[in-house]
This record gives structure tokens, C-alpha cells and sequence, in this order.
């Protein structure tokens, strides 16, 4: 099963698009293994778009703090698009309140001001 | 109402899922029946990770994949899930009061992150989303049973003071 993660140019780095509408037990392992090998090969601005994602589960979650842990120093990860059942999941968990979430309307250089700060 | 029995593997978990979405679409809020969704998933995932038993010797010592019968049904207060599996017997403490999974530091800690835990969700999600959650073992199955209101629960007050 090839899975759909879209790669796109950021002047920072890289922003991956996740395409898979189900972030779930069945893909969890292999998408962890996949963009992590995508965050080694790209630069220090890793944004990770959800905004394809319409089902996520613990698994799934599990998976992005995964992610996160294994971040290689002096790189940064931030989550976008999270789509209303994906919301769910992290404010339920309140991982909404530890990990970098960036609302839409925001910009990527709006994140290196922050990060400048 | 919706009824399927099959093998406990998340490929299947998906596509039963995928055809409950379906099936169940327009009779509640898509929000009730999203939380319907998780938290059968947490459930059956459960299943598929610490059900699997192996036969006896005589047999081959061959690993029990379980064999899930789900039925869901829309009543007026909500949509009621039943999900029976002939897996290894659910530990009663999965069914106790489930607290987060702990987070060992302040959230403003720089390393906060690097000690998250990777799981332990997966009940207190269920506790979470569901109502009148209940669990009993009869022979070679694990019954379970659930609640997904349609009204939101009165919520708990809570302590945090956000906007």
C-alpha cells in the first residue's frame, strides 16, 4: 500500500501533506517510519499538514508524538489543518497543549518571528 | 442498525469502520457519529493488539486471531455499540477510571516534549467519548457495551481557566 504523502517546498524547509484519509492502526507504523525518513532528508522548518486526514486514532497519535520525539535537534515540527475529528483527538488528550499546532490563517514566516522571540 | 462479524486485523477494523460511516451517515450528527467511530476504533484495536491467544499444545500452539461480532444501533438517547470477541479476557483495570496517560513535565518545559507518552489513550478515549460502559466475560467471549449519546453529557466543570 503506497501511502499518500505529499512532499512541497517551504524556504525554510518542508511541508508534508498528508493525503491518507484515515490515520489509523492499520498505516500508524508505517507512517511514522516514512516521515521521519522525510524530516531527516529536509530542512530545519518541518510542517506536517493533517489537512487530508478526516479519521485519526490513538494509533495515529501515538505516531505523531512518535514523530516528535525522535525530532533530530535544531529541527522544528509543527502540526497544521488538523481537520474537526482530528482535533478531537489531541484536545481530548490535551497533547493541543504541549505540541506546536499552527492554525491555518497563520504563515510560516509568522513561525520564524515566534521562533526568533 | 448495523451488524458484522469479522477477524480481528486493522485492515478489517478499517473497512468495517469505512462501511459504518457509510451506513450510519445521516441518522445522527456527523460529530456523534465521529465519536461512534473512535471509539469503536480504540475498542477493536484493542482487540486486534492484546486479543490474540494461543491454542493449546494439541492444537499447535497455533495464535487465535479473535473473531469480533459488532452490532450498532441507533435508539433515541443515543447510538448503542455492542461488540463481543472470542480474544483473551479484557484485564478488569481497563475499565476502572482512566486518567490521562501522565505527562511527567510542565508544558513549558523545553524537553516536555521528549517525555510524552506514545500511548495509553486508547481507554481513556473510550471513558471519554462513551456512556453506560459496561463489560462482562461469559464462556470463551469478552462482551462490551456502550453508550455514544446524541445530546452532549452535561459536561464537568473543569479546572482550567481558559477562554
Amino acid at each position: 500500500m503506497t501511502m499518500q504523502l505529499k512532499s512541497l517546498p517551504h524556504p525554510d524547509g518542508l511541508i508534508i501533506r498528508v493525503d491518507e484519509r484515515r490515520l489509523d492502526a492499520a498505516i500508524a507504523t508505517a507512517f511514522k517510519d516514512r516521515i521521519r525518513g522525510m524530516i531527516a532528508t529536509g530542512g530545519i522548518q518541518i510542517i506536517l499538514d493533517l489537512g487530508g486526514v478526516d479519521f485519526m486514532d490513538s494509533s495515529g497519535l501515538g505516531a505523531i508524538i512518535a514523530i516528535y520525539k525522535a525530532m533530530p535537534s535544531g529541527k522544528k515540527l509543527t502540526l497544521t489543518g488538523m481537520t474537526p475529528n482530528v482535533e478531537r483527538v489531541f484536545r481530548l488528550t490535551r497533547m493541543d497543549k504541549v505540541l506546536p499546532i499552527q492554525e491555518w490563517a497563520e504563515t510560516p514566516a509568522s513561525s520564524n518571528k515566534r521562533a526568533a522571540e | 442498525m448495523f451488524h458484522r462479524i469479522f477477524r480481528a486485523n486493522p485492515a478489517t477494523v478499517r473497512a468495517v469502520l469505512h462501511f459504518l460511516r457509510e451506513r450510519f451517515d445521516g441518522c445522527a450528527e456527523s460529530e456523534v457519529i465521529s465519536k461512534v467511530e473512535l471509539a469503536l476504533a480504540e475498542v477493536l484495536n484493542n482487540i486486534c493488539e492484546h486479543g490474540i491467544r494461543h491454542e493449546a499444545e494439541r492444537l499447535q500452539g497455533q495464535p487465535h486471531i479473535p473473531l469480533i461480532h459488532l452490532c450498532v444501533a441507533r435508539h433515541v438517547g443515543g447510538i448503542a455499540c455492542a461488540v463481543t470477541d472470542d480474544g483473551r479476557p479484557l484485564p478488569p483495570s481497563c475499565l476502572e477510571a482512566h486518567g490521562l496517560p501522565t505527562i511527567s513535565a510542565p508544558a513549558d518545559a523545553l524537553d516536555a516534549i521528549l517525555l510524552l507518552p506514545e500511548g495509553g489513550f486508547g481507554w481513556f478515549l473510550i471513558q471519554e467519548l462513551t456512556a453506560s460502559l459496561s463489560y462482562f466475560r461469559e464462556g470463551r467471549r469478552n462482551f462490551l457495551g456502550f453508550i455514544v449519546p446524541v445530546a452532549e453529557p452535561p459536561r464537568q466543570p473543569v479546572a482550567s481557566n481558559e477562554g
